[in-house]
């Protein structure tokens, strides 16, 4: 199908979705003084919800062609790149939308969050925003790396909002150290790469990487460039600063991290892969498929049971997140357009429901000054409606039909299918239910006082948080800005489950079935250098598969699993279960150590056996 | 881990590491040997298209401008974080330094040092400006020259006292600068768009190559990152600088 | 030549996250992190390099000129350096908190995010 018809010239509106939010954040950083509170509030707001609109159009309007458009107006001279290109496409546009959605819900939560900072917190989520819009859009490798550092830096500033406690001072620092050595790793992968193709635009490194065998060079890059952006992704194992940094961060920043911050580093990934290396003669599409499957699987079920182990909420929901990152990675290490669509859908449902429960959990945090699931036992009393929030949100993780993420979770099992890999589904389930089941054991014994009484349990491991709110001795009835958001976001997942874009599975596997041809993005980069256009071929969708009763039935009965999980949780008669679960993965817990020499040393590790698969894999 | 254990895999890690990027830098064409046509080519375009002289300043500015204004932004981002995280908290105040001996004043630093301060930071604000202006024709630019003008605070405060540099540098002025400079890219950039071309495009006239005022958008982009830079550096300043002289704990 | 040339880097590199690894004072951390960083500006430049080369600025040429070296390499060599400064900062301001919060600068002894 084609694009829509745009009245506003495309080039307007690419360059708004940038100049619109980097504008707001310059005003907001140099000129907050002037402006009263309310103004600087709204006109954040204002300026997220307008990115939002922007992208959202860009996606309608790019879907069956990317939309290319060259910066300062240089086109390539002559089949040689010279300037900066976006490369718009439906599932670049769609992050950059998700990225919109929740910056905005995140601002709106802000409303009666922030109070000392004039304004510069407006600044850091739109630059954030900004930088999340150019990162899904460009298709310049080192615009990728500025894009990618510019994410960094602003989170790495709103992870230590609360700079007055050791811990969120702490999780910043394990962010920051471990994160911006990736970048140095991404930025190395940038140079060899242009050391042997000459040049820095992906289309065009592509193209001359294509039919050539990968060498030590080619191995090295691939291996530095996937490894910096997978400690983004915080996969396994790269991922221990995770829980130190999303277990202490403000939980409006929360929503944007666990949201979209890290699934954009899969993104990249699979950005990476699909306009770069995946034409290299001689790869081996089974070894890399079981490469990336590999890192996913662990990650996932990794998650999981530290989900499970977790008694901070906070923590717990990072762990939850990672869980589900591990997912993605699994979707995406199919290689298959149908994977790649069903990992997307996943991503937008999972993150509307995983920014609820942290907003939830914020609400609580103000509410009763505590975000551990002992010292909360029974005290969720009069909170009804965040209680429902919390529950809704871990069952739309769990896969609940009909929102969004089951249609995603179908398109996935039927990826699976069709790469004759079925057992990742199990893992797939199996995470699943246990990570939700860790939020469901929460909710219950929060609000239903189930549950043994645990607080004389000694405390070891991270503090509780009592928030800011009880710190500075102000409780106050809990205002709707903080109600309403998650409230809205699961109305959406909702919404998009039910058909408010109708054929949405068709879409996600077009735009996905897109992103992945190599040789279609090279002519529409390149133009009449880029080689012959090859005949699209369409990727069969399965005749509607939200609707196929098989899958319907998978999803609720994940659900039912993950609510029994829950209930066996707190039953007191299973307490010999947990304490062998617990002495089984004490060595799991015990390498969660939170320092930061540790957390480089995995990284190190992670990347050296990174090279070693590259290197099967790439032969 | 123990120490231990960490400093045995780290070193496990740390060779095969070794013999990854070995394998990688052994990859690489020769040192010093052929530059990529994409140089090559911009080499010889560059002089010719923009009337400049320094071709790296017109990739930063011109080619590649969109990464620039990233680049400006990640500034812009860190310092609004720093004062974020260096803002005085809930259990803090901010407290001039004031001599703890009422009767005695604080002695004024000694004419030497105070000359050496005035003449330093005057040849770093000339230097400054010199740079940000001459990025076009000569290695400079707005980063850098910005850098060195924000030097020159941090020469006055050696040379004098911490209330000295206060009044030189109110907060809203450093903070406006900072705002004007990083919104001034990204409205020079929409002027390309009014004008029909693209985001970031060069439509201003070119000029004669070889005259300060050359390159089109190329001097101003300079001029307001420079603008931007300085002003970021010298909120950075000061607000280190009140961490270590003015604020301090509530003393309840 | 370029064995020693490209050897830096990955000396460099792997020293300055040595440095970080078995590190016990933040500000000596974020230094060893900037050690990191400069390897990979180095590689860059070194990518740009062409024996006998002048610099891309074409202004006061002497008469007999050889090549100029990469421009291109030079631009994101700068930008690397703006974005080292950038995380250099913010990493010393989370030092100069985590002083005043938890009295320490031993990044080994800092308990409050752990299992």
């Amino acid at each position: 199908m084609t694009g829509v018809d745009l009245a506003v010239p495309a080039p307007a509106i690419i360059s708004a979705s940038i100049a619109v939010p980097l504008a707001g954040a310059a005003v907001m950083a140099g000129f907050s003084w002037l402006l009263p509170r309310w103004a600087r509030d709204l006109i954040a707001i204002a300026v997220a919800l307008a990115t939002t609109a922007l992208t959202l159009i860009l996606m309608a309007s790019s879907a069956g062609h990317p939309m290319i458009y060259w910066f300062s107006g240089w086109r390539p001279s002559g089949g040689t790149v010279i300037g900066v290109d976006y490369a718009v496409g439906p599932l670049g546009a769609g992050m950059a939308s998700l990225a919109g959605v929740l910056a905005s819900a995140a601002l709106v939560y802000c409303w009666r969050y922030f109070d000392t900072a004039r304004g510069r917190h407006h600044a850091l989520v739109l630059i954030f925003l900004a930088a999340s819009v150019d990162f899904c859009l460009t298709g310049d490798l080192f615009n990728l790396f500025v894009a990618f550092e510019l994410i960094a830096v602003t989170a790495f500033a709103l992870t230590g909002y609360n700079a007055g406690h050791p811990a969120p001072l702490q999780g910043a620092i394990n962010f920051a150290v471990t994160n911006s050595l990736a970048g140095m790793c991404v930025l190395m992968g940038v140079g060899f790469l242009y050391a042997r193709t000459g040049s820095l635009n992906l289309a065009q490194i592509g193209q001359e990487l294509t039919g050539r065998h990968a060498d030590g060079l080619i191995v090295v890059a691939f291996a530095l460039l996937t490894g910096g952006f997978l400690v983004k992704a915080a996969v396994v194992p790269f991922h221990f600063w995770l829980p130190d940094a999303y277990g202490s961060a403000p939980i409006p920043v929360c929503v944007l991290f666990a949201g979209v911050m890290s699934e954009l580093g899969l993104f990249a990934v699979i950005r990476v892969w699909d306009t770069v290396f995946s034409g290299l003669a001689g790869v081996s599409r089974p070894r890399m498929q079981a490469v990336l499957l590999g890192f996913g699987i662990l990650t996932a079920v990794a998650g999981a049971v530290m989900a499970l182990a977790q008694i901070h909420l906070k923590r717990m929901l990072a762990f939850v997140t990672m869980s589900h990152l591990g997912i993605y990675l699994i979707g995406v290490g199919l290689l298959t357009p149908l994977g790649l669509a069903g990992a997307s859908l996943l991503v937008i449902g999972d993150a509307l429901a995983k920014s609820a429960l942290f907003l939830g959990v914020g609400v609580v945090q103000h509410q009763r000054a505590s975000v551990s699931e002992i010292r909360l036992r029974g005290r969720g009393r009069g909170l009804a409606v965040t209680g429902v929030t919390i529950v809704l949100g871990a069952l739309v993780l769990a896969d609940l039909p009909p929102f969004v993420s089951s249609v995603g979770h179908a398109l996935l099992v039927d990826a699976a299918d069709q790469a004759d890999l079925p057992w990742t589904e199990i893992v797939i389930a199996l995470s699943v239910i246990a990570s939700s089941g860790a939020v469901l054991r929460a909710a219950g014994r929060i609000w239903l006082g189930w549950g043994a009484d645990e607080r004389s349990r000694p405390d070891t491991g991270t503090d509780d948080d009592p928030g800011e709110e009880a710190r500075s001795g102000r409780l106050r009835s809990v205002p709707l800005t903080m109600v309403l958001p998650p409230l809205a976001l699961l109305a959406i997942a909702f919404g998009l489950g039910l058909g408010l874009i109708s054929g949405l599975a068709e879409h996600a596997t077009a735009a996905a079935a897109a992103f992945s041809d190599r040789a279609a993005y090279a002519a529409a980069v390149l133009g009449p250098h880029g080689g012959p256009v090859p005949a699209g071929g369409r990727v069969a969708v399965p005749a509607s598969p939200a609707a196929s009763a098989g899958g319907v039935l998978t999803d609720l009965g994940q659900v039912l699993a993950a609510l029994c999980v829950a209930g066996i949780a707190l039953n007191r008669r299973a307490v010999w279960l947990r304490r062998a679960l617990a002495a089984g993965t004490g060595w799991l817990r015990r390498l969660h150590s939170g320092l930061v020499g540790d957390q480089v040393t995995w990284l190190a590790a992670g990347l050296a056996l990174l090279a070693a698969l590259g290197q099967a894999a790439l032969h | 881990m123990s120490r231990r254990a960490r400093l045995l895999l780290f070193t496990a890690a740390a060779a095969a590491l070794a013999v990854t990027l070995g394998a990688g830098l052994a990859g690489l064409p020769s040192f010093g040997g052929q530059i990529t046509s994409y140089a090559r080519i911009l080499n010889e375009l560059a002089p010719r298209q923009r009337h400049v002289t320094d071709v790296v300043s017109a990739i930063t500015f011109d080619y590649r401008g969109i990464d620039t204004l990233f680049e400006e932004f990640i500034l812009l981002g860190a310092v609004a974080g720093i004062s974020v995280l260096l803002r005085p908290l809930s259990d803090e105040t901010r407290q001039l330094p004031r001599d703890k001996a009422p009767d005695r004043a604080i002695p004024p630093p000694s004419p030497a040092v105070w000359l050496l301060a005035v003449f330093l930071s005057s040849l770093l604000v000339l230097t400054g400006l010199e740079t940000v202006t001459h990025g076009t024709l000569t290695p400079g630019g707005g980063f850098q020259g910005g850098v060195i003008l924000a030097s020159a605070i941090y020469v006055v405060f050696l040379g004098t006292n911490y209330v000295t540099v206060e009044r030189f540098q109110p907060a809203p002025l450093l903070e406006a600068s900072d705002g004007v400079g990083a919104s001034g890219y990204v409205v020079i950039g929409l002027l390309g768009l009014l004008a029909g071309a693209s985001f970031l495009s060069n439509v201003v006239g070119l000029g004669v190559t070889g005259n300060p005022i050359s390159g089109g958008t190329i001097p101003l982009l300079n001029l307001v990152v420079g603008v931007e830079v300085a002003g970021g550096f010298a909120i950075l300043a000061s607000e280190f600088l009140d961490q270590t002289a003015v604020i301090r704990t509530r003393r309840r | 030549m370029s064995v020693l040339a490209y050897g830096v880097v990955a000396w460099l590199f792997l020293v300055g996250i040595y440095g970080v690894v078995t590190s016990r004072n933040l500000i000596h951390l974020v230094v060893c992190l900037s050690v990191a960083q400069s390897a990979t500006d180095i590689l860059l430049l070194e990518i740009g390099y062409r024996a006998g080369g002048h610099a891309p600025v074409f202004v006061s040429l002497p008469a007999h000129l050889g090549p100029a070296v990469d421009p291109v390499m030079q631009a994101l060599a700068l930008t690397d350096v703006v974005v080292g400064a950038a995380v250099t900062a913010l990493l010393l301001a989370l030092a100069v908190q985590v002083h005043k919060r938890a009295g320490t600068l031993d990044p080994d002894a800092l308990r409050a995010t752990r299992e």
